[in-house]
């Protein structure tokens, strides 16, 4: 199977910004520039995530979503302060393709996964997991790295998946934004504990990175941000890279 | 007869947006069907569909579209994506068993293999028969998003291999075409299936 080499957009209406750990953000450029600009560079897919929808308890903004949208001709996943079924389905009908739930699914309301998944597919659910190392387990946080949650990463993979969710997104409050390597310990037990798709984000700092990563932990798919955002590689770069290391990518 | 193409809407779910946009791009003209009235208006019809195979027949009966949409298939280019493609079937086995428009005999069933399901992601297509809606793309990458495969043996066009499991990822029967891939997320290629489809 083909790895998926996913751009990942972290929004803060009205810029991409690229937080390290999480925190102090550096503006990039438009989220429907970079968009366009990765798709085509040949990125297989885009997602967008308005990183402080939940900190600041408000919705996603539509109109920002549905810009972004507008000139992709690939899958688009949109995520950050999702509550509803009413949010997702308008989010689907202005052009995204899957929504990203982490927050609400984990701190109050897990349910949420299940019937969405009934509703849309369990395709077009995936669970965004912002895990947090200790001493011996990974715990979920939610808020932008920022809030604790008490679940057990390991634990609460194989529930979402139990509860129908169709792909996993895994990211790394220690690794993101540090580009300094993805934790490889963590997504390989991410990616042997369920059977669904896993992406895995945080950490390339280069392209050496990606190809460890992909050999150990065999995820479905690489979410890139800071690699891309900073021009030091495009997609391009990166699939030919990996071809040439004889990893399978799309053209 | 116009030579507009409508697109079924049906239910909570669906990406109409893309599909819309994906059409226009190839050079047509499309119309979103939200009331059985509208098909006279239209000479093709394009069945999305975004969701699980119960539920999409189900939405398609509450919004009284199912019995006309039946008739219109019988004569007009249809072209069903994904989940669209899978409820032309006879039967679906999501959520319990359920009929389907039964424009095709097959059966929908969940995909068994070895490795990450849903399939998702870029794949090829192995043409089993020469196929206008497939002219010039045969080798090109299509986006996949699927846990169910549509079974049949009579109407295949191309096949796709997931690890190491060959599944059916395009058929036609007359004037009936089914493709398992979402043209509207497969970059240039899948607007190039449209423009197939469109100049029909």
């Amino acid at each position: 199977m083909r790895t998926r080499i996913i751009a990942k957009l972290d929004v803060k209406p009205p810029y991409v910004v690229k937080p390290v750990h999480f925190e102090g953000l550096r503006k990039i450029d438009f989220p429907f520039k970079l968009a366009q600009k990765y798709y085509e560079q040949g990125a297989d897919e885009v997602m967008y995530i308005d990183i402080v929808a939940s900190l600041y308890q408000r919705e996603i903004l539509f109109d920002e979503v549905e810009k972004t949208a507008h000139t992709l001709f690939i899958p688009f996943g949109v995520g950050g302060g999702i509550k509803t079924i009413e949010d997702m389905s308008k989010l689907f009908h202005i052009g995204a393709d899957k929504v990203l739930l982490n927050t609400y699914a984990v701190q109050e309301n897990p349910s949420i996964i299940d019937k969405a998944a009934e509703i849309f597919g369990s395709q077009a659910v995936v669970v965004n997991i912002e895990a947090k190392k200790w001493d011996n387990y990974w715990e979920c946080y939610t808020d932008c790295g920022r809030i604790q949650s008490k679940k057990n990463v390991l634990e609460w993979v194989k529930e979402v998946e139990e509860r129908g969710a169709g792909e996993i997104l895994l990211q790394s409050v220690d690794c993101d934004g540090r580009q300094r390597g993805f934790d490889i310990e963590l997504s390989k037990q991410v990616v042997e504990a369920v059977n669904i798709p896993v992406v895995v984000a945080s950490g390339a700092g280069k392209l050496e990175d990606i190809k460890e990563l992909i050999i150990n932990a065999k995820p479905s798919g690489i979410a890139i941000a800071s690699l891309l955002h900073y021009n030091r590689y495009t997609i391009r770069d990166i699939k030919e890279y990996l071809s040439k290391n004889g990893i399978e990518v799309s053209q | 007869m116009s030579n507009l193409i409508g697109i079924v809407n049906y239910g909570i779910a669906g990406n109409i947006h893309s599909i819309k946009k994906a059409i226009e791009k190839a050079g047509g003209i499309a119309k979103v069907i939200n009331n059985k009235k509208e098909f006279s208006e239209v000479s093709k019809i394009v069945i999305p569909g975004v969701g699980s195979f119960k539920d999409a027949m189900q939405e398609l009966e509450n919004d009284d579209l199912l019995n006309t949409l039946k008739e219109e298939i019988k004569h007009k280019p249809t072209l069903g994506i994904c989940l669209g493609m899978q409820i032309l079937s006879t039967l679906g086995f999501e959520y319990g068993q359920s009929q389907g428009l039964d424009a095709i005999k097959a059966e929908v069933k969940p995909i068994i293999v070895d490795a990450k399901v849903p399939h998702m992601g870029f794949n090829t297509l192995e043409v089993i028969s020469q196929n206008v809606l497939l002219r010039g793309i045969e080798n090109e990458e299509f986006y996949f998003m699927h846990s169910f495969e549509v079974v049949n043996y009579t109407n295949i066009i191309s096949l796709t291999d997931y690890a190491g499991h060959k599944f059916v990822s395009s058929i036609q029967k007359s004037n009936i075409y089914g493709v398992q891939f979402h043209p509207e997320k497969s970059r240039e290629a899948g607007i190039k299936l449209f423009k197939n489809f469109v100049e029909l």
